[in-house]
C-alpha cells in the first residue's frame, strides 16, 4: 500500500472515518483534515453517500407521537435563552400522564435564569390537549415581546375550517388572539386586553370558518383551554 | 418517500430556521432515520431518543448541509446512524462522531459529478454481494451495527490486524465495483 498515491491513502481513511472505524488517537489528526483538506472532506462525503444507502434499504419505522412533540419543544423559538428549554423536557413522560388526566394542565411559568437581563419578561408554556386526546398544542406565551406562539403537534382543522386562538383573564369572555389559517406554527401579537391579564391567563383554540368565528366568541369546536396560573403584567 | 427536491426545499428553509419546513422534513424522513438508529441501538426507546437527539442537530445545522455536497437523504441518514453510534459507544468512547458542523466545505462537486455520486450510491447493494462474503458482512456490521475493528475481528474470530486488512480490501474492492 505505500506505493499508492497520496489520494488513495487518503482516500481508505475517508472511508474508514466514514465508518467510524478510526481509532480515538487518530481520530484529531482525521478531524484536523477534515476541517483543512476541501479533497479529504469531498472522499468522505462521498463515502458517506454510498454507504448511506445501506440505511436507505432497512424498513422504515414510525416513531411514536411523543418523540415529535418532544424535539418540536426542543427547536421552539427561544432558544437563546439557554436553559428554558432543557427544563421543558422535563415534560417527557409527563406528556403521557397528562392525556390520561384528560384535563391536561402542564405548565411550567418559567422565569428567566439572573444572568440574563432584566428587561426580558418571562416566557410561559403549556400544553393545549383536546380531550380525546385528537389534538395537541404547545403554547407559548412570551410577556417581554408580548406574543403568544402556538406549535401543533397533533390534530388539525378540519377541510374547509381554520383554527382560532382565545384567550382571557379571570371571569372575564374569551378574546380572539387571532386566525391560525395555515401551517403548523403561529406567533401571534397578544390584544391590548390579554397583555393587561395579571394571575391566571386562559389560552384556547378552536376551529372555525375561514375568515374566523361570525360571533366573536368560539362558534366551532373548542379543541381545549389551558390554565396559566401566576402572569405577571410587565411594569 | 417524498422525491430529493422536495426535501433539497425542506432543508434549505429550515437552515434559514422555518420550523414548518422542518417539521415537514421530520414528517418525510423519521421513520427513515429511526430505522437507522434502531438497527444500531437495538432498542426502541433508545432509538428514539438518539434519533430525537439527530433531528436537534439537523435543525442546528441545517444551513451547512449544502456545504457537505451530500444529497439530502444521505446527509439525513449520515447524521442519524452517527448519533446512534455515539450513543451506543457512549461508555467506551469518549471522542463523539462527525455532525459537519466544523467540516470545511467539500470541494465542489460539478452537477455531473453529483449525478454520479448518486447512481454509485444505489449501486452499493450489488456491489457489497459481489464482495467475498465475509468482507460485505463486515462492511455491513460496521455500518449498519456500528461495529469496531475489534468487534469486527471478534465477530469473525481472526486477530484485529487480520480483520483490518480484509476490511480495507472490501473497501477497495467496493469503491471499484461502485465506480464501473
Amino acid at each position: 500500500m505505500t506505493d499508492m498515491p497520496d489520494e488513495k491513502d487518503n482516500d481508505l481513511l475517508a472511508a474508514e472515518y466514514a465508518l467510524g472505524l478510526i481509532s480515538d488517537d487518530q481520530i484529531e489528526a482525521a478531524r484536523a483534515m477534515l476541517r483543512d483538506d476541501p479533497a479529504f472532506a469531498r472522499q468522505v462525503t462521498a463515502w458517506e453517500m454510498r454507504l448511506a444507502d445501506l440505511g436507505e434499504t432497512l424498513e422504515p419505522v414510525q416513531p411514536s407521537p411523543a418523540v415529535k412533540r418532544e424535539l418540536i419543544a426542543r427547536i421552539l423559538p427561544g432558544t437563546q435563552h439557554a436553559g428554558i428549554w432543557q427544563r421543558l423536557a422535563l415534560w417527557r413522560g409527563a406528556a403521557v400522564l397528562a392525556v390520561l388526566a384528560l384535563v391536561a394542565v402542564l405548565i411550567f411559568p418559567v422565569s428567566l435564569p439572573d444572568p440574563v437581563p432584566t428587561d426580558d419578561g418571562p416566557l410561559y408554556s403549556a400544553e393545549i390537549v383536546s380531550a380525546e386526546g385528537d389534538f395537541r398544542v404547545v403554547a407559548v406565551v412570551d410577556t417581554d415581546r408580548d406574543e403568544v406562539l402556538m406549535t401543533l403537534t397533533e390534530g388539525a382543522a378540519p377541510e374547509g375550517r381554520i383554527l382560532q386562538v382565545w384567550a382571557h383573564g379571570p371571569g372575564e369572555p374569551a378574546e380572539s388572539v387571532g386566525l391560525w389559517p395555515d401551517g403548523n406554527s403561529v406567533r401571534l401579537p397578544m390584544p391590548e386586553n390579554i397583555r393587561r391579564v395579571s394571575g391566571v391567563l386562559t389560552l384556547g383554540v378552536s376551529e372555525e370558518p375561514p375568515g374566523g368565528s361570525p360571533t366573536g366568541s368560539p362558534s366551532g369546536r373548542v379543541f381545549g383551554t389551558v390554565d396559566i396560573p401566576g402572569v405577571r403584567v410587565d411594569g | 418517500m417524498s422525491s430529493h427536491e422536495e426535501l433539497e426545499d425542506l432543508l434549505a428553509r429550515a437552515g434559514l430556521g422555518d420550523r414548518d419546513a422542518f417539521i415537514g422534513l421530520y414528517d418525510a424522513t423519521s421513520a427513515k432515520l429511526l430505522a437507522v438508529c434502531l438497527r444500531v441501538l437495538k432498542n426502541r426507546s433508545s432509538a428514539e431518543d438518539a434519533m430525537q437527539d439527530a433531528y436537534v442537530k439537523i435543525w442546528n445545522n441545517a444551513d451547512r448541509y449544502a456545504v457537505t455536497g451530500h444529497s439530502p437523504m444521505t446527509w439525513l441518514i449520515t447524521i442519524a446512524r452517527n448519533t446512534a453510534i455515539d450513543r451506543l459507544r457512549a461508555r467506551r468512547r469518549t471522542e463523539p462522531l462527525d455532525t459537519h458542523s466544523e467540516r470545511i466545505a467539500a470541494d465542489t462537486a460539478t452537477p455531473e459529478q453529483s449525478a454520479i455520486a448518486g447512481s454509485e450510491a444505489r449501486r452499493v447493494m450489488a456491489c457489497l454481494d459481489e464482495l467475498e462474503e465475509d468482507r460485505g458482512a463486515a462492511i455491513r456490521g460496521a455500518y449498519l451495527d456500528g461495529k469496531t475493528y475489534k468487534d469486527l475481528a471478534e465477530q469473525f474470530d481472526v486477530p484485529l490486524n487480520t480483520m483490518r486488512t480484509w476490511l480495507r480490501r472490501g473497501l477497495i474492492a467496493l469503491r471499484e465495483c461502485m465506480s464501473r
